[in-house]
């Protein structure tokens, strides 16, 4: 499954994501993510910025729901993912760093928000789904 | 797990300052799926709340409460960022009637004054259009509520306390 090029400039407006993951034992976790960066077709990453049940539950049970509301465009985007690895250096990790650096600079959350690794996923699918009664688009 | 009894101050937050939600369940599988949350209300005796599911983000849901009951809501003030996730059981759904409209708009307008100063340009639709029209009404018991206001606190169990432990 391959992210579509008109997801790009969405996931790089800074606008905050929804990310759903699952316990071992079944309990869902809901939470707000600041930023899912784009690495290539296949993959994202996702900040871990704290130790988080998020992160526990990635670790225990890799699948991952993100939605990321495209306000402008009336859309949602909603994927699928796998968590594959985490990276604390390299190109994906400084380039994230800096997001968030601005990020937190732009939401007043300055000194709160420190990138402490780059989480790597792979696309498994990706949904577009127009806000109100539109058709939804599949790209399965 | 047991049921709890909400605070008053996160009643007070739900009825009066929180503006955007977002649900999660998880299918048999253990994949989870999200839900757009157009609005909330808080049952009488506060056990128990109802969470309004947009029409388009309902896959997966009745089909995966109805297998394993879990439910997870986070609700949040957009742009104080305060934050809360309340975790329980299904409980029963239904159709939305005119009451939820009510409530929803409510909650609309919070979200639209809240973000207005932020975005001062962007069209009144546009953010209307944010909090969807909700298509299906599911209430859950709820038994754990946890800070998710971001920062290092986030995660921390509020109710029950964190050193309790249910049976």
């Amino acid at each position: 499954m391959t992210l579509p090029a008109e997801i790009r400039p969405v996931l790089e407006s800074g606008m905050p994501a929804v990310m759903v993951t699952c316990s071992a034992d079944g309990i869902p976790n809901v939470t707000v993510i600041s930023q899912v960066y784009y690495v290539d077709e296949e993959h994202a990453a996702l900040s871990f910025q704290f130790f988080s049940k998020t992160i526990r539950n990635v670790r225990e049970n890799p699948r991952a729901y993100v939605c990321v509301a495209d306000v402008a465009g009336q859309v949602d985007w909603v994927l699928q993912l796998v968590f594959q690895r985490s990276e604390t250096s390299g190109p994906t990790f400084d380039a994230m760093d800096m997001q968030i650096e601005a990020i937190a600079s732009a939401t007043g959350m300055s000194g709160i928000f420190k990138l402490r690794a780059a989480d790597v996923y792979r696309v498994l699918s990706v949904e577009k789904r127009p806000y109100g009664n539109g058709p939804r688009s599949h790209d399965r | 797990m047991i049921a709890i009894t909400i605070p008053g101050r996160i009643l007070r937050f739900l009825e009066q300052h929180a503006n955007v939600a977002f649900a999660g369940t998880r299918d048999r599988d253990l994949v989870p799926y999200g839900h757009r949350v157009s609005g909330w209300l808080v049952e009488p005796g506060g056990q128990s709340m109802t969470a309004f599911v947009s029409e388009h983000s309902t896959e997966k849901l009745v089909e995966s409460l109805q297998d394993n009951g879990e439910f997870a809501l986070t609700v949040e003030e957009f742009p104080s960022h305060e934050t809360y996730q309340f975790k329980g059981r299904y409980l029963r759904h239904r159709s939305v009637q005119r009451e939820d409209l009510q409530v929803v708009d409510r909650i609309r307008g919070r979200f639209v004054k809240s973000v207005r100063p932020i975005y001062s340009e962007a069209p009144e639709p546009l953010l209307h259009a944010f909090i969807q029209a909700p298509a299906l009404a599911v209430e859950f018991e709820v038994h754990e509520i946890f800070v998710q206001t971001p920062g290092p606190g986030a995660g921390a169990r509020l109710v029950p306390p964190a050193e309790a432990t249910h049976v």
